[in-house]
């Protein structure tokens, strides 16, 4: 009854209902319209006479071994690798940086953050300057290649350099993850086990793994689930091979004209990923006892590492620099090599700044001279703005109506709906969007084609992003601050206007920045939306390596890169100038 | 004329635990209110609810004669048209406004010009001694500071009632002797009603015109200090004011009688059959070195200097007591002490804490 009238409060503004129950009205029209409408519709195609021999064909058909069962093959040993080595790799560092006397620690710790800045396909277009073999011609080779250095095909192309791509990328959030947890561990706890006599092996058994297993099975669930769900890495280092994974499979059968197919596989990532998530779930509820044992220790007794510091802050640093710096270094070097992959090569601006010449790639410009590539800039720039806004517009009704409701059974609901795009490859919201907003519903026209459509999907794949910084900065504003406003009988817009939204302008900004990042670099979520009318930066750097042209792709990324970089740092300025009361 | 405050059978819960248990309470204008009681017994609660802050959830609240709240009539009135101002126990300055905006914002919100404004905040930032600062973000101010320009924003609109919610548990101890001053100053300067939270009892018998003593959502009782004082109306009341606070003992009445075995000399109440508490004051209890007739056998614990004076604390089967005495020998914990309690006690309450004589 209550969710009834709610509802009707979010679709009937003329009725005289409270502003909580239209608050959580439009909080679930804002979800259904985004999330459950759009994979509602995946599961009718599905149930369609078409989907179900769609669903017939992948599964037992007599493409099911090439279609489904290899790739999800894999998907999953891809998924295995990528989560086991990022949580050791994240582990690793966080317990370097946060628990011991590793030189350097703090700048480690900020710099081993940034790689979750480099796309993955940033990351895999650097790995085919320097390993590629010459399998797709001697010009596409790498530059191990060239220096006569043999590389083994299964470190060239495959499932090996995806593996690798995508642990550079993910093992940042494991880090970041599990940092945070053991900065819990109170150190006052260790010190005084390590007076009492045990060893530190036995420390860390004792005290260390039971308070941050919580936290490392749900980091590498989560990169269980992105590895899964990735298309990029897969699609740059998998398909010059025809290795697979469901999400390029599902890619080429929505792109060849059988988008059942596609969707029958998207069904199995989207379940696959929800599986292991919800898994994690369960088993991190079962550690959560021994979470609480947290306390703010002093900064005494980090662990010393003897004469192994100097060694380990150089090796975190070259797996930090490596997985940052290098792949950037290498792509804008590449970016000005007449052959991509060749040291000996001579430099050119051509690609970045060169007039349209017969002569070198096929008469293309330079990208900053081609004027799609401007477009394409000013198309990305505009859907990331736009998407935002719109994002951060979507996550307070959301947010706010989580947080009128205080707890319950509805706040609860809404709050797992909201977070329920993480469980959903980037693939499959597109796919999704382009089934229900890509044809008419009603009298509104389809919006395949429009930027409307990449906003859609882009707010889709942000929401618990955008919903978790609303949600924080509410978290973060003492409710008396809103309650000595309600005294002096200040309207609640008025309050907003003037007391809450101020403060929560930091936390929000920092949102709007990451759903801007996000939809700036993202090839996954995007790939299916494209249309020539509307160019993305990303796209056209996919396209261009596709289709051989190393330098143009790779000085797109690099602007891609640039831009990130530079939103990031106006972030940082702008939350500082939104808080003048936190300067000196 | 209406009084200021007059709450009846104003009850909240949050769940099933009543966080007010059926107040019934008249504040007369222009009184100090002081609300006084434990950690958790609702005082917070009761200020919020008179703010309007959050509904009852039974009873009703009516200021100066107004209805504000009445659950069963339906009448909810916000917080704005109630004419009140409210000191939040944590101050609740907002910091992204400066001292002026902090004590301007809620003028403003009211209507007053700029100039106008500006004349108002500055009168009350002198009143409050912060003109010095008003330029400066409240997370740059010490705590004093912090909370005088949370008074100064609280009065700045000149409400007619004032609710102060623990305004000077973050001071120190001088600090707080200055402010309490200051709060009395600010009372008297506005002729406004009060109604101040605190735990603190040296705060609330020097500061108030009446006392409510609260515990676990009821009122124990409504007086003016020295009525608190000298009558307390339960045994709660009596074990948790006074400087030192009263004792309490039990004494039982079968087969004849006695405190933990040793005789009274006479029945504390007559013609009752239940055990009792009786409280004497520690001025009243002689301690003795020699055992004698209804002496109560105990040890000694320690003794404290109380303005020229020593003030002894016994354990023994009956508890513990303390006792004012002229002079008392050097001695060492767990030497034994004889206790004599008066014959008449200062007051005897039931089991259930109601006084009977
Ligand atoms: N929003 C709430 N939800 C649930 N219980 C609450 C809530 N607010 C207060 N309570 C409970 O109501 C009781 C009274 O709380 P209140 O804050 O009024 O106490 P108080 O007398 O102000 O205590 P203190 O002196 O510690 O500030 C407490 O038991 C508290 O736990
Ligand atoms: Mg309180």
């Amino acid at each position: 009854m209550r969710l009834f009238n709610a509802v009707r409060g979010g679709l009937s503004a003329g009725h005289p209902v409270s502003g909580t129950a239209a608050l959580t009205g439009g909080a679930f029209v804002v979800i259904a319209l985004l999330v459950l409408v759009p994979l509602a519709n995946i599961a009718v195609e599905l149930i369609s006479d078409a989907g179900l021999e769609a669903v017939w064909d992948v599964f037992a058909g007599r493409i099911a071994e090439n279609m489904l069962w290899r790739p999800l093959a894999n998907t999953f040993a891809i998924g295995f690798a990528v989560a086991l080595a990022c949580v050791a790799l994240g582990g690793v560092l966080a317990w370097l940086v946060t628990m011991t006397d590793l030189p350097l620690r703090r700048w480690i710790g900020v710099l081993a953050a940034l790689p979750f800045m480099i796309p993955t396909f940033a990351v895999a277009l650097a790995w085919t300057v320097v390993f590629a073999d010459d399998r797709l011609g001697v010009d596409a080779a790498g530059m191990l290649v060239h220096l006569g250095v043999p590389v083994p095909a299964w470190l060239a192309w495959g499932g090996v350099p995806v593996a690798l791509a995508l642990i550079a990328h993910l093992y940042a959030i494991a880090y970041l993850m599990i940092a945070s947890a053991l900065v819990t561990v109170g150190r006052d706890l260790t010190a005084a086990a390590e007076i009492a006599g045990a060893s530190r092996t036995r420390i860390l058994r004792a005290i260390v793994f039971p308070v941050v297993t919580p936290s490392l099975i749900a980091a590498g669930a989560l990169c269980f689930a992105e590895a899964v769900s990735s298309f990029s890495a897969p699609a740059i280092l998998g398909l010059p091979v025809r290795f697979h994974t469901l999400a390029t499979r599902a890619y080429g059968a929505i792109e060849t004209g059988s988008p059942e197919r596609g969707y029958v596989l998207i069904t199995v990532m989207v379940v696959t990923a929800a599986l292991f998530l919800a898994l994690a779930a369960v088993l991190q509820r079962r550690g959560q006892s021994f979470a609480t044992i947290g306390a703010q220790g002093g900064r005494r007794g980090r662990m010393a590492l003897g004469r192994w510091r100097w060694p380990l802050a150089v090796a975190a640093l070259s797996t930090v620099a490596a997985t940052t710096i290098l792949p950037t270094l290498v792509l804008l070097l590449s970016s000005v090599s007449t052959a991509s992959g060749n040291p000996f090569a001579t430099l050119t601006t051509h690609y970045w700044i060169g007039a349209a010449d017969p002569a070198v790639a096929q008469g293309q410009a330079g990208i900053l001279n081609n004027p799609q590539l401007v477009r394409a800039t000013l198309v990305t720039l505009g859907v990331g703005l736009a998407t935002g806004i719109a994002a951060l517009a979507a996550a307070l009704v959301v947010g706010l109506a989580i947080g009128r409701l205080r707890g319950g059974f509805l706040a609860g609901t809404l709050q797992q709906l909201a977070f329920l795009p993480l469980l959903i490859p980037g693939l499959a919201i597109g796919a999704a969007c382009i089934g229900f907003y890509g044809a008419p519903i009603g009298p509104l026209p389809s919006l395949y084609g429009t930027p409307a459509i990449l906003v859609i999907a882009g707010v889709a794949a942000t929401l618990p992003f955008a919903v978790q910084s609303v949600v924080a900065a509410r978290a973060q504003i003492a409710p008396t601050l809103e309650d000595s406003a309600r005294v002096t009988g200040a309207s609640p817009p008025r309050i907003l206007a003037a007391i809450t939204l101020p403060l929560a302008l930091p936390k929000l900004i920092a949102g709007f920045v990451l759903v801007f990042v996000k939809m700036v670099r993202d090839l996954d979520l995007v790939i299916l939306l494209y249309t020539p009318q509307l160019p993305l930066l990303t796209v056209i750097a996919f396209r261009y390596a596709s289709d051989g042209f190393a330098q143009f792709a790779h000085a797109v990324t690099v602007v891609i890169l640039l831009v990130s970089v530079l939103a990031h740092l106006a972030a940082t300025g702008l939350g500082r100038a939104a808080q003048p009361w936190l300067r000196d | 004329m209406e009084p200021a405050i007059r709450l009846t059978g104003l009850t909240k819960r949050y769940g099933d635990h009543a966080a007010l248990d059926g107040i019934d309470l008249t504040i007369e204008r222009g009184d100090f209110c002081v609300l006084l009681g434990p950690s958790g017994c609702g005082k917070s609660t009761l200020l919020r609810l008179l703010a309007g802050l959050e509904p009852p959830t039974s009873g009703r609240i009516e200021l100066n004669g107004a209805r504000v709240a009445d659950v069963a009539a339906g009448v909810a009135v916000p917080p704005g048209p109630r004419d009140l101002g409210m000191v939040f126990q944590g101050y609740a300055l907002w910091p992204h406004k400066t001292v002026a905006g902090n004590i301007g914002w809620p003028l403003q919100v009211a209507g007053l010009d700029a100039a106008a404004r500006r004349a108002r905040v500055s009168a009350v930032a002198a009143l409050l001694e912060v003109d010095a600062y008003l330029d400066r973000y409240p997370g740059t101010l010490s705590g004093g500071q912090q909370q005088r320009v949370a008074i100064a924003r609280c009065i700045a609109p000149e409400p007619g009632l004032l609710l102060l919610d623990e305004p000077l548990s973050n001071l120190d101890a001088q600090l707080r002797v200055e402010m309490r001053a200051e709060l009395l100053r600010v009372h008297r300067e506005t002729g406004a009603t009060v109604v101040h939270v605190t735990h603190d009892q040296v705060e609330a018998l020097t500061m108030a015109s009446r006392i409510v003593v609260m515990n676990r959502g009821r009122i124990e009782q409504c007086d003016a200090p020295q009525a608190i004082l000298d009558a307390p109306k339960t045994a709660f009341v009596a074990g948790f004011l006074g400087n030192p606070p009263a004792n309490l003992v039990t004494a039982h009445p079968d087969p004849f009688w006695h405190i933990a075995g040793v005789a009274l000399r006479s029945p504390p109440v007559a013609g009752w059959g239940q055990p009792v508490r009786l409280m004497v004051r520690p001025e009243r209890v002689v301690l003795h070195r020699e055992a004698g007739q209804h002496r109560l056998p105990g040890r000694f614990i320690e003794a404290l200097p109380l303005g020229g004076r020593r003030l002894v604390s016994v354990a023994g089967p009956f508890g513990r007591i303390s006792a004012i005495a002229a002079d008392w020998p050097a001695s060492r914990y767990g030497d034994p002490v004889h206790v004599e309690l008066p014959a008449d006690p200062d007051a005897v309450f039931a089991a259930d804490g109601q006084r009977i004589a």
